[in-house]
């Protein structure tokens, strides 16, 4: 099972981080496991291209299945080992309605901005902070209405989608004062054998940054 | 079931339109659907508040449940009303996998779409750039062509997925029928126009057509030289 499936992943990165959380949590460890390096351009490397013509990470294969989105390949792991590893998808129809919701309403927290030197803005700089600080603060609610997972009581798909985006908020300086709910959520996540077992490896030996510190 | 149901949506939206879709192909005609005016700022009134804090549609609510992403409300309903009306979501690994790597394929796709049909929504004047334009154009052309390819190897007739519709046609074809009615040319992309040509005959998407595409059967040219 485990030994037909392969995940090219480069360290950090909340995509592939979430991938090899959900193939710990159903009790997938073996697969081919091939880290990367994003700064010497190895996503972009022949092999990477081979699975994933886009030059991304992650890139999964299973057999014959090849799934190089994170949600995809999270939701495929947990549709196809339904019955082995830990349950990803609660029973309950509430439930699996807010790690839907959950899972999706990421996509606002996580931003992807790569703008060139010459085109990068002050203005967008401070609208995006300003926005990030928003949108950190909805997640903080969230966590006041709710726990202790993003969905309730059980760890679910969401938590899988969602923690790694959380743990990088808090490597990049986020202040657990100004935000008690998501460092608790944190800190408690931050134990779960699936998380531990794929914490990244350069985080162990390096600060943080203090970029978010005043957030 | 569907009477216990309300949408709030705005017309020509993408993602109001895939949970019409989803509606539509879950058997769930019925709904209370309450159309909203962007123009009018309709979508930050007190009415979409109060199911979605942030003044976003589409909006959704089913009895207490409330789901406001157009995916997540797509698989919820297709999850929740697995045994009627279409199925969604294949069994199959293969087949599977493949529908959830296009699904999810489809938010760059209506990214890269909405970079260039609405920079000057999202770009405030002051930092808007010839430049980035460019960019966004070039960038949205290399997506079309990964499209147009992953339809050419499907052969003629296929869904985005395979042989059958299934979710991923849901959520992404909205963004395609955008596309050419921002003027997209069927010439340089005939597999997505054939796409798009077959879709439209579906019961699904004649339903929930956007209105004022109806009323204004001519859309806009701004991608018709890319």
């Amino acid at each position: 099972m485990a030994k037909d499936m392969t995940l090219l992943w480069g360290s950090g990165s909340p995509p592939c981080w979430r991938v090899m959380i959900a193939l710990e949590e159903k009790g997938l460890q073996g697969y081919n496991s091939k880290q990367l390096s994003f700064e010497k351009g190895e996503h972009k490397g022949k092999d990477v291209l081979a699975i994933n013509p886009r030059g991304q990470l992650p890139a999964f294969k299973h057999g014959n299945v090849t799934l190089n989105e994170s949600y995809g390949a999270c939701i495929y792991l947990e549709e196809q080992f339904k019955g082995q590893g830990n349950k990803l998808k609660p029973e309950n129809q509430a439930e699996v309605a807010l790690m839907y919701q959950r899972m999706f309403e990421e996509q606002s927290l996580f931003y992807d901005r790569f703008v060139p030197e010459a085109e990068r803005h002050d203005s967008a700089k401070q609208r995006f902070t300003g926005q990030l600080k928003d949108e950190i603060k909805i997640w903080e609610g969230y966590m006041q209405a709710t726990g202790p997972y993003l969905a309730g009581k059980n760890f679910s798909l969401a938590d899988v989608i969602v923690f790694p985006v959380i743990a990088f908020l808090f490597r990049f300086g986020l202040n657990e004062e100004h935000f008690p709910k998501l460092a608790a959520y944190h800190n408690t996540v931050k134990d779960r054998p699936s998380v531990k077992n794929t914490w990244p490896s350069n985080w162990k030996d390096t600060p943080g940054m203090d970029a978010l510190k005043n957030l | 079931m569907a009477q216990d149901m309300t949408l709030l949506w705005g017309s020509g939206s993408p993602p109001c339109w895939r949970v019409m879709i989803a509606l539509e192909e879950k058997k769930l005609q019925g709904y209370n659907s309450r159309l909203l005016s962007f123009d009018k700022m309709e979508h930050k009134s007190q009415q979409v508040l109060d199911i979605n804090p942030r003044g976003q549609v589409p909006s959704f609510k089913h009895g207490d449940i409330i789901v406001n992403e157009s995916y997540a409300a797509c698989f919820y309903l297709e999850s929740r009303f697995k045994s009627q009306g279409a199925k969604l979501i294949p069994d199959g690994p293969e087949e599977q996998a493949l529908m959830y790597q296009r699904m999810f394929e489809g938010l760059s796709l209506y990214d890269k779409l909405g970079a260039v049909i609405f920079y000057d929504y999202y770009v405030p004047e002051g930092e808007r750039l010839e430049s980035a334009l460019k960019r966004n154009k070039e960038t949205l052309v290399t997506e079309l062509k990964l499209w147009e390819g992953y339809l050419e190897k499907l052969g003629s007739g296929s869904y985005l997925a395979g042989k059958a519709f299934t979710m991923t046609d849901v959520v992404v074809f909205p963004t395609v029928a955008t596309a050419f009615r921002f003027g997209l040319s069927a010439e340089r992309y005939p597999k997505l126009g054939a796409y798009h040509a077959l879709m439209k005959e579906r019961p699904s998407i004649k339903a929930s057509w956007p209105p004022h595409w109806l009323e204004n059967p001519k859309g806009q040219d701004t991608l018709k030289d890319i």
